[in-house]
Parts: C-alpha cells; sequence; structure tokens
C-alpha cells in the first residue's frame, strides 16, 4: 500500500504540487501567527528604567470583576488604558517594612528634548536615579527648578554637556532648562531627563502622587523574595501591586504589554482565520486532484481496492504531502513572522521593546496544522472518490462524474444557514472586540456554502452565461458547452475565486466602511475654523485663546475608560464655547452643564449601557480612578467623536499624556497668526483638512492590511494553483481540438471566454458574500444598513482577480498547446 | 445450465434510469458460462454486452434476477465483499486503460495481490510474465511499452490471482491485426495450458472465431449461441442479426 502511495506521489508530482504549495502557505501563515499568539502569550519585556530596583511597587493596572456563574466565582481581569498611579502615602508604609533598606519613589512625565525620539522621552525626578541606576558622568545634581540632568545617549545627539541650555516640551510647561549633568548610562529605547525633586511633581501635574516606588532590600538582591512578600502583605488592602524579576519590564512598558495583549487576539484571529482558508482550500485542490485520477481510482476498484483501501490510500498520500508541506513552512513561518514584526514595529502597533518570541511551539502547530488541514481535505474528497463506479474504467466511454451526493447539498445547505445566523448575530455586535472575528467568520462561512454547492452553482451559471457565449461562434461556442459538461471542475474553480474576491472584499472595505461613516461623522461634526495637532501642550492652548481673531480654543484628547469591564472611547473637550468647534449632534440635553462631574454619551452607547439623560454611570477612568458622572446629554456622531465625551480637564488628570491630540480653533483669525501664537512649539502645526481626513480614517487599519493581506496572497496562490491544474490537466483534450482543426487562437479564444465566465461567477458570488456581511457589520456598528465599497479600489479587486484567472489559464495552455497535438494523442495510458 | 458452470445467471434484467426515460439494457438473461472453456459475447452496439459483463463479474449489479460466481450468490454481497470477491476470484482485462500509470509492469501485474495483503509466489509470477512475454519488460513503466504489450500486462494481472474466470470487455478493440491475434492466442493459450475460464466481450468475428461458444447478445437478450465458430460463420450469423434488429 505505502509502496502504491508513494510510485503515485512520485508520479503525479504535478498534481500533487498544488496541495503542497496549498499546504505549505497555510504551515508557513499559521507558524508566523503561532509566533505572534506565543509572543503575546509569553513574550518578555525587560525593565530598563527600573532594572536597578529589586522590587516595584506600582498602582494596579486592572479592572476587576468577579463573576458569578453557577456558583463558581470567576475572576476576571482588564487592562487599563493609562498608567495608575499611587498616593505618596504608600511610600510611607513601606519604608517601615522589617528587611528594607531604602525606598525610592518616581514620578514620569512626557518631557520632548531636540534630539530624542518624541514619545519616548521621559522626565524624572533624581531622587529617582537609583532605579536604574544613573550615575554622573560628569556634573552634579539638579537643586534648582531650572537645572537638569540629561543621559548620556541624549547628550551625544544633541551635544549637550555641563552648562548648555536645553529646551524642554512637558505638558504643563514649555521652558528652557540648563544641563547640569551627564550620566555615565542611557537606556536603550528611551530617553531620560532628570529634574530637581520640586520641578520634577510640578510638571507630572499629580500632586500627591508617584507613578512607582523601588524598594532596596537590606540584604541586596539575595534579599528579593522575602522583602516581596513582607511588602506585598504591607500593601494589602491598597491598590498597590509588587513586581520582581521579568515583570517589572511589564509595568515599565505599559504600552508594550497592551500590545502583547493585543497580539494574542490577533494572533488567534489570524491563525483561525489562516487555518479556516487552508483547509477550505487544500480540500478544493485535493479534490481536483482525485476528479482528475478518476479513472485510475476506477480502475483500482475495479481491480481489487475496496472503497477503505482507496480511502486509506488518499490518507496516506495526504499525510505524506502534508508532512513535507508542513515542514518547509515551519521552516519558512519564522522569516515571515519576523517580516510581520518589522511592518507592526514600522506601522507603530508593535513596540521596539516587546521582543519576539521563538520557541518550537508554533513550528510544531505549523506541521500541525498542514497535517490538519490535509486530512480534513483528504476525508472530504475520499468521500467522494468512494463513490467513483469501478465500471467506469472499462472502455474509453467518456467518464461521467459522480452526482452531487447529497451529503454534500445538505452540508451546503447547513452552511447557508450558518452564514444567515451569523449574519444576524453579526447585525446586533455593535462592539469592535466581537464583531471583527465574526466579521470574518461570517464571510468564511458563507463562501463555504459557495464551495459546497459549487458544482450546482456552477451549472446554474452555465446556463446563466451560455446564451451570452454563444454569441461568439467558434470559442464562445465550445466554451459554453466546456462550462455545461466540466461543471465539477469549473465548480472547483469557482470556489477559490469567490474566496479570494469575498475576502479581499469584506477585509478591504469593512475597514472603509468603518473608516468612511466615522470620517464623515467626523468630518461633518468638526465646525471649528482650523484644527491644530499633534501633542499639544496646554501653554501652546492658552497662547491660542489669547491670539486676536480667536473666539474659542478646544483642546480635544483621547483616551479609554472602563464600564464594568467594557471598553469604551472617551474625549475629553474644553466645555466652553464647545458648540462653536464641535457639533456632536446632541438628542436629548444639553452638553451645557459638561463639568468635572458630567457626562455625555452617544446614542449606541446609551443604549448599551441602559442610560438617559439624568442618570449616572460608574466607570473606571484610564488610570484606575473610579467615576461616577451624571449623563447631561445623548449624542449621534458617536464614531466620529468617541462614545463618551468628558470635560478636558478632567480627562487630562488621568492620562499619561495630558497633551492635547487635536486643538480646535474658531473665529476669524487666519493660520498664519495662529502658526505664529504656537511658534515656540515646533511639533505643532496648522492640519489641513485633508490630511485630518486621511489620519482618521487609517487609524489601525493598516495594521489589519497587512495581516489580512497575507490570507488574500494566501488565497490568490490557491485560484492561480486550481486554475493552473485544471487547465494542465486538458493537454489531451486540448490536442484534440487542434487536431481537428480548431486554430491556436480558437483554442485560446474558448479558454479566455471560459475563464472570464468563471470570474465573472466568482465575482457575483464575492462581492455578494461581501455585501451581505458588511451589510451586517454596518447595522451592528454604525446602525445604517450601508456599507461603504468605494469603486477604484473594488474595480482593482475585480481586475486583480480576473487577471490572475487569465495569467493561470492562458499560460498553462500555451505550454499544453506548445507540444505537437499528435504526440499528445498518441501517448498511452 | 450444469453444476460445472462458473458464472450462472438467472432471469437477470437490468434497468438504467427510471419512468420515460428507462433503458432496458438486459432483459431477463438466464444463461451458464462453462468452467474451462473460452466464451465470446457478441452483438450489435448498445445490445448490452457490457453491461452483461459488468452485472456476471459483479462490477455491477442488476436490477433483479441472480447472479452466481461459483456458489457464491452475488446479490448478497456489498460492495467490499464485492471487491473481495473479484480480486480473489475474478480477473479484468478492459479496452484501454488497464494500467496505473505510475507503477512499474511487475508492480501493475502484482496490484490485486498487493492490495489483498497476500504474499507474491515468485515462481508463479515468474511463469506468467514469462507465459506472455514480458520477462524483460519486468521494470518498465506503461507509457514506454506499446498497446499489445500494455494488453498483456493486463491479462498477466488477470491471470496472476488464478482467478475462477477472467473478463475482458474489447480487450482486442483498441490493437491492430496482428497485435490483436496475438493476445488472442495468450488468451486461447490459458484455456487450453492452464484451464482458464474465459468470457471475452467483442465486435471482431475474427476475434470471437478463438472462442470455444459464441453467446449473440440482441437487444438485451440472448438471441442465440453457436459452438465451433469461425469467422465466416459468425460474421454471417451478425449480420443477420443487425438485419433482424432493425
Ligand atoms: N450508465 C448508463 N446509463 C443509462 N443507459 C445506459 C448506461 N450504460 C448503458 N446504457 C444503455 O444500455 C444499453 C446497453 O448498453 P451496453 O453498454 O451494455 O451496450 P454494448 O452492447 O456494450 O454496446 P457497445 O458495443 O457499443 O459497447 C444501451 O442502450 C445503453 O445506451
Ligand atoms: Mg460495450
Amino acid at each position: 500500500m505505502i509502496g502504491l502511495v508513494l510510485s503515485t506521489l512520485r508520479h503525479r508530482k504535478a498534481g500533487f504540487a498544488g496541495a503542497f504549495l496549498a499546504l505549505f502557505c497555510a504551515a508557513a501563515l499559521v507558524c508566523a501567527c503561532g509566533i505572534l499568539l506565543d509572543t503575546g502569550l509569553r513574550g518578555t519585556i525587560a525593565p530598563e528604567r527600573y532594572a536597578g530596583a529589586p522590587v516595584l511597587v506600582t498602582g494596579d493596572q486592572y479592572v476587576h470583576q468577579d463573576k458569578i456563574k453557577k456558583h463558581k466565582v470567576k475572576h476576571k481581569a482588564k487592562a487599563l488604558a493609562e498608567r495608575a498611579w499611587l498616593p505618596v502615602a504608600t511610600a510611607d508604609r513601606l519604608r517601615g517594612v522589617p528587611g528594607v533598606r531604602s525606598v525610592v519613589t518616581e514620578v514620569t512625565f512626557p518631557a520632548e528634548v531636540p534630539g530624542a525620539t518624541p514619545g519616548s522621552s521621559w522626565g524624572h525626578g533624581w531622587e529617582s536615579a537609583a532605579l536604574t541606576p544613573f550615575t554622573f558622568a560628569a556634573g552634579r545634581a539638579p537643586s534648582a527648578a531650572g537645572e537638569v540632568v540629561v543621559d548620556a545617549a541624549t547628550a551625544r545627539t544633541a551635544h549637550l554637556r555641563v552648562g548648555s541650555r536645553l529646551p524642554v516640551s512637558s505638558p504643563i510647561a514649555t521652558g528652557a532648562y540648563r544641563v547640569v549633568g551627564v550620566t555615565r548610562e542611557a537606556l536603550p529605547h528611551q530617553a531620560a531627563v532628570f529634574f530637581s525633586t520640586g520641578e520634577a511633581r510640578r510638571l507630572a501635574g499629580r500632586p500627591g502622587a508617584v507613578s512607582a516606588i523601588g524598594v532596596f532590600p537590606a540584604a541586596g538582591e539575595s534579599g528579593t523574595s522575602t522583602v516581596a512578600k513582607s511588602v506585598t502583605a504591607a500593601v494589602r488592602g491598597t491598590t498597590a501591586t509588587v513586581h520582581t524579576g521579568g515583570d517589572r519590564g511589564r509595568t515599565e512598558f505599559w504600552d508594550a504589554e497592551k500590545a502583547r495583549i493585543k497580539l494574542i487576539s490577533m494572533g488567534g484571529a489570524l491563525g483561525g482565520t489562516a487555518l479556516l482558508v487552508a483547509i477550505l482550500v487544500v480540500a478544493g485542490t485535493f479534490a481536483l486532484s482525485i476528479q482528475q485520477r478518476q479513472r485510475e481510482i476506477a480502475l483500482l476498484r475495479a481491480v481489487a481496492a475496496t472503497p477503505r483501501q482507496i480511502r486509506r490510500m488518499i490518507g496516506r498520500e495526504a499525510l505524506i504531502v502534508s508532512v513535507g508541506a508542513g515542514a518547509l513552512g515551519a521552516a519558512v513561518g519564522p522569516l515571515l513572522g519576523l517580516w510581520l514584526r518589522d511592518r507592526f514595529r514600522a506601522l507603530g502597533a508593535l513596540p521596539p521593546t516587546l521582543n519576539l518570541v521563538i520557541s518550537p511551539f508554533p513550528l510544531f502547530a505549523a506541521v500541525l496544522a498542514a497535517v490538519v488541514a490535509a486530512w480534513a481535505a483528504a476525508r472530504l474528497s475520499a468521500r467522494r472518490s468512494a463513490r467513483i463506479r469501478p465500471v467506469e474504467a472499462l472502455g474509453e466511454a467518456a467518464l461521467s462524474g459522480p452526482r452531487t451526493g447529497a451529503a454534500r447539498i445538505l452540508a451546503g445547505l447547513a452552511c447557508l444557514a450558518g452564514g444567515v445566523v451569523l449574519t444576524l448575530v453579526l447585525s446586533s455586535l455593535n462592539t469592535e472586540a466581537a464583531s471583527s472575528p465574526v466579521t470574518m467568520l461570517t464571510a468564511i462561512v458563507w463562501t463555504v456554502a459557495v464551495a459546497l454547492l459549487a458544482p450546482i452553482v456552477a451549472r446554474t451559471a452555465a446556463a446563466l452565461w451560455g446564451t451570452l457565449l454563444r454569441l461568439s461562434p467558434v470559442g464562445g461556442h465550445l466554451a459554453a458547452a466546456n462550462l455545461r459538461t466540466r461543471s465539477r471542475i469549473v465548480g472547483s474553480v469557482i470556489a477559490p475565486l469567490t474566496l479570494m474576491v469575498g475576502l479581499t472584499g469584506t477585509i478591504l472595505f469593512a475597514q472603509t466602511t468603518m473608516g468612511h461613516a466615522a470620517t464623515a461623522q467626523a468630518d461633518a461634526g468638526t465646525v471649528a475654523d482650523h484644527v491644530l495637532g499633534p501633542k499639544v501642550p496646554a501653554a501652546a492652548a492658552a497662547a491660542l485663546r489669547h491670539t486676536d481673531g480667536v473666539t474659542t480654543v478646544t483642546e480635544v484628547l483621547h483616551s479609554t475608560v472602563r464600564v464594568g469591564l467594557a471598553n469604551y472611547g472617551v474625549q475629553g473637550v474644553t466645555p466652553a464655547g464647545l458648540s462653536r468647534t464641535m457639533n456632536l449632534d446632541v438628542r436629548s440635553g444639553s452638553l451645557n452643564g459638561l463639568d468635572a462631574g458630567t457626562i455625555a454619551v452617544s446614542g449606541t452607547a446609551a443604549d448599551r449601557l441602559g442610560v438617559h439623560v439624568g442618570d449616572t454611570i460608574r466607570m473606571t477612568l484610564g488610570d484606575g480612578t473610579p467615576f461616577a458622572p451624571r449623563v447631561i446629554a445623548v449624542y449621534g456622531r458617536g464614531l466620529g467623536f468617541g462614545d463618551l465625551t468628558v470635560a478636558h480637564d478632567l480627562l487630562a488628570a488621568h492620562v499619561d499624556d495630558p497633551r492635547a491630540d487635536t486643538v480646535l480653533v474658531a473665529g476669524p483669525a487666519g493660520a498664519d497668526a495662529l502658526r505664529s501664537a504656537v511658534r515656540h512649539y515646533p511639533a505643532v502645526t496648522v492640519l489641513d483638512q485633508a490630511t485630518l481626513s486621511k489620519d482618521r480614517a487609517a487609524a489601525g487599519a493598516e495594521v489589519n492590511y497587512v495581516a489580512m493581506g497575507l490570507i488574500i496572497a494566501f488565497t490568490a496562490i490557491a485560484v492561480v494553483n486550481t486554475l493552473a491544474m485544471a487547465t494542465a490537466d486538458r493537454a489531451r483534450e486540448l490536442a484534440l481540438l487542434r487536431l481537428v482543426g480548431t486554430t491556436r487562437r480558437q483554442v485560446m479564444r474558448m479558454l479566455r471566454w471560459e475563464t472570464l465566465a468563471v470570474v465573472a461567477t466568482a465575482v457575483v458570488l464575492g462581492t455578494a458574500v461581501t455585501l451581505i456581511t458588511l451589510t451586517a457589520l454596518a447595522t451592528g456598528m454604525i446602525g445604517s444598513a450601508a456599507p461603504y465599497v468605494p469603486p477604484v479600489p473594488y474595480l482593482a479587486v475585480i481586475g486583480g482577480a480576473a487577471a490572475l484567472a487569465v495569467l493561470a489559464t492562458v499560460l498553462p495552455a500555451r505550454l499544453a498547446l506548445a507540444t505537437r497535438p499528435a504526440d499528445l494523442i498518441g501517448s498511452r495510458a | 445450465m450444469g453444476m460445472d458452470d462458473v458464472v450462472a445467471m438467472d432471469a437477470v434484467s437490468k434497468v438504467y434510469g427510471k419512468g420515460r426515460s428507462a433503458v432496458a439494457a438486459l432483459r431477463e438473461v438466464t444463461i451458464g458460462l462453462p468452467r474451462g472453456r473460452f466464451t465470446a459475447v457478441m452483438g450489435p452496439s448498445g445490445s448490452g454486452k457490457s453491461t452483461f459483463l459488468h452485472c456476471a463479474a459483479g462490477l455491477d449489479t442488476p436490477t433483479s434476477g441472480s447472479v452466481r460466481l461459483g456458489d457464491t450468490e452475488l446479490s448478497r454481497l456489498n460492495e467490499t465483499r464485492l471487491t473481495e470477491l473479484r480480486r480473489r476470484r475474478v480477473g479484468f482485462v478492459f479496452q484501454a486503460f488497464n494500467l496505473v500509470p505510475s507503477l512499474t509492469v511487475e508492480q501493475n501485474i502484482t496490484l490485486p495481490l498487493r492490495l489483498s495483503r497476500t504474499r507474491v509466489d515468485r515462481a508463479r509470477l515468474r511463469e506468467i510474465v514469462e507465459r506472455v512475454g514480458l520477462a524483460e519488460r519486468i521494470g518498465h513503466r506503461p507509457a514506454q511499452l506499446s498497446g499489445g504489450q500494455q494488453q498483456r500486462v493486463a491479462i498477466a494481472r488477470a491471470l496472476v490471482t488464478r482467478p475462477e474466470v477472467v473478463f475482458g470487455d474489447e480487450p482486442t478493440g483498441a490493437l491492430d491485426t496482428m497485435t490483436a491475434r496475438e493476445v488472442l492466442s495468450l488468451l486461447r493459450e490459458t484455456v487450453d495450458g492452464m484451464g482458464q475460464t474465459v468470457v471475452m466481450v467483442t465486435h471482431d468475428p475474427v476475434a470471437a472465431s478463438y472462442a470455444d461458444t459464441v453467446l449473440f447478445l440482441a437487444d438485451g437478450r440472448i438471441a442465440d449461441a453457436m459452438d465451433a465458430p469461425t469467422s465466416e460463420k459468425v460474421a454471417a450469423r451478425m449480420t443477420r442479426l443487425g438485419a433482424w434488429n432493425r
């Protein structure tokens, strides 16, 4: 048996190459996704700034909730968006703990200096230098408010030495400081600027709070675990949490930690989608290769093979091919993983501090995925092969394809039903976390239904296109006949094409649908005359307010809060004169009373939370502070501006970086006047409408495009694969046509017509899948059943599908026609 | 119908399709095929020859009636049992596409043994390979053989399991006269020299003349039988059969 399998594999290399390629791509994809997932689960983030503090105490970075399910208490924790600060009193409490030598407190705030990467330059008080520890290369500690110490790398890039003047921009104030010291050390991923203790506290803007506390055991490093235990006991009952070892890195780089958590869901979703698509694609390739061996299988059946033996033979073929393809895919997977890492880093979705974990698990998972996909595919196609009747081996009689099995039709109908259910579910989902995986799943289930019902679809398509094709006398006529009689093969080509069009459409246009709705709302709701950004310090906003011709300045700041465990986007806006810069489309209540104790809520959020004007919402702000504001208004433009709106000053006190993301300006002042008002803040510019819209639409979309682009590429490979297989197998038929007097051009025209009919069918079906899925998505997320499909990308998708299909048909056909027809017809067996 | 029949068919009918499009390919055929004899089946195109062979060999199940192979009633067997029966007790030679292209001549010949996990009897294999005159081509693949040689490989495969009966559906249909004659002589030899039972469907009166008995099928019925046929007598009978048919 195994001998038969091996010689079949050797002999039919071309036939198995398709399945091999599909499995290889699947394995590489699954491996890369596995690496992302693994990084998410076990990725380590090395501490830099806190590397010298054996025990680190910080605020609790999670929201907790106990869910009671069937008498079992299930504890759930969700990450906060911002850094949670601690009351400075916690440090006093720790000083008395036995075994503690010293306790060092720390404040952290953004401090941009020339030469450092924006967003990764932080200010601290010199008293916390021991946390790293930093020591002096030159100079002394800052003692006056106007003095700073800079790290070695910053000093080098900005050419600073003791006595230099350094402009520092922090959210509270911007000013010039005198460098009084340069450290010996530098940190790999951040710049450090040290102020005097008092100045640091002032710039941090959180009186009485510290961002972290370092605890040094009296016994040195060796006393870490005992002291950690006593410290944990000492802070029990407060919000403080205790960290040692690698755990400190996660606390230090909270962004990286959030990215790590995101990688888990992204890696999982991507890997799952890849696996589903792989099974679909590989099943198609296998089914096709079995169809092409129908006569051989019929012969085996007639001579002596039981249906079981045929199934087993196909299963073993699949196993051998999949182990080979899986191993190769696992070898390439890490490279793909590294490529993804670089792309994500470039897009800012993966912080440089989070290292990729490459362990054997994803490699094994890749091989396993290939084997599972091949096994499932072999199972599915072997069902059909066992139905091939032995009498078909007899004589030269044209092979009648086995009828479409009742089980297949039933499965297809079940998938249709599943598609309907998922579509309904999707149309009721209104959070992005829930809707994005369901969107992909819905599109895939619809496509699986099309794949299962492909023979019927192909017959219907043949009937529909037949009349049209017959208008072309030779090529079209032949094409129509071929579509009708080869409906089974045509079906197996339509399936991957539909998958490609449907998935590409869903991925691309889910983004545009969501982006378009948000952009449209944001554009309509921004009634200000000018918009400035990014990262506008309070002082810059104040300067704008004092500019002639400016009537209103609205600072806008974004963050995320949690109501219960659920995430809500929140914007903080300056309440004064808000109606002159921003129109949220208030449906009930009024924004007039927006202050530190009130909130405005979007219509969708109000529905989800079940609140009305006058109700109170209990929530946790980004830094872990509980907040229970009263609802004063419900507004319509939640997608464009965020689900919740609070007063700017309130929100600014609870985020890591209180600088405004944008500042809206109303009044007759011209752009030049504004520019000159903010001339001391070189990073702040007047944004034009085009960049603004683009920035809004692009947020988060690119990461999705990169990840899902791989899956689209995979389906494209599958399309080429299947078409090439189907065409290469027709060498004999094409030779016969040539022998009976069909010219080469007529043959090629026939093939082109066939392919175009197939592409047209797939485009119709794929578009239907896209529109159905996106309508459901739009209904749930936007509240209106209006998917947005921009025509140019859509035409590009269609054109791409058609070009791929024609190419994958014409090239193998040319090869087939290059052989002398008589040689092909003459070749035996 | 004697006890010495290898295949016994009793009132076998086969109807393809249903309702108005139904075609009766066999109508109440009752016949015994004697052991150790060479039987040819002739008839006009569409008269039901292939259907007859398929039903007799357990490749297809009749709509009604019973088929016995030796003392086994075929209608009681499921597809797996039928397959097992075919691989132990029946050999096949088809008109074309007889061989698995990826296997060598030897592997093709021993395929039924391998599928039934039976040890290959080397002496028997050598004897058969020599008898069909392919001792030198044993390691070749089908694509490297002529049409006649391919048919001889198929005959060797049909004989290797020592079957009770070898069925052929126009085994010489795709061969030229000379090559066809070689293949027919080979079949004749297996009957004379090894006591093999052979049942062969053919169009060709010359091919039929190699048989001991010729059965004539017309419109799904056995119209006639002829012992000690010659090609002239068979051709004359066929002409009349064709005329009646019209
Ligand atoms: N699978 C089938 N479905 C429907 N009708 C069939 C099928 N197979 C055979 N028939 C019909 O049954 C009748 C007998 O067919 P069969 O193949 O047995 O004829 P034959 O004598 O072998 O013909 P030929 O000499 O042309 O091979 C014919 O009318 C044929 O059309
Ligand atoms: Mg026939």
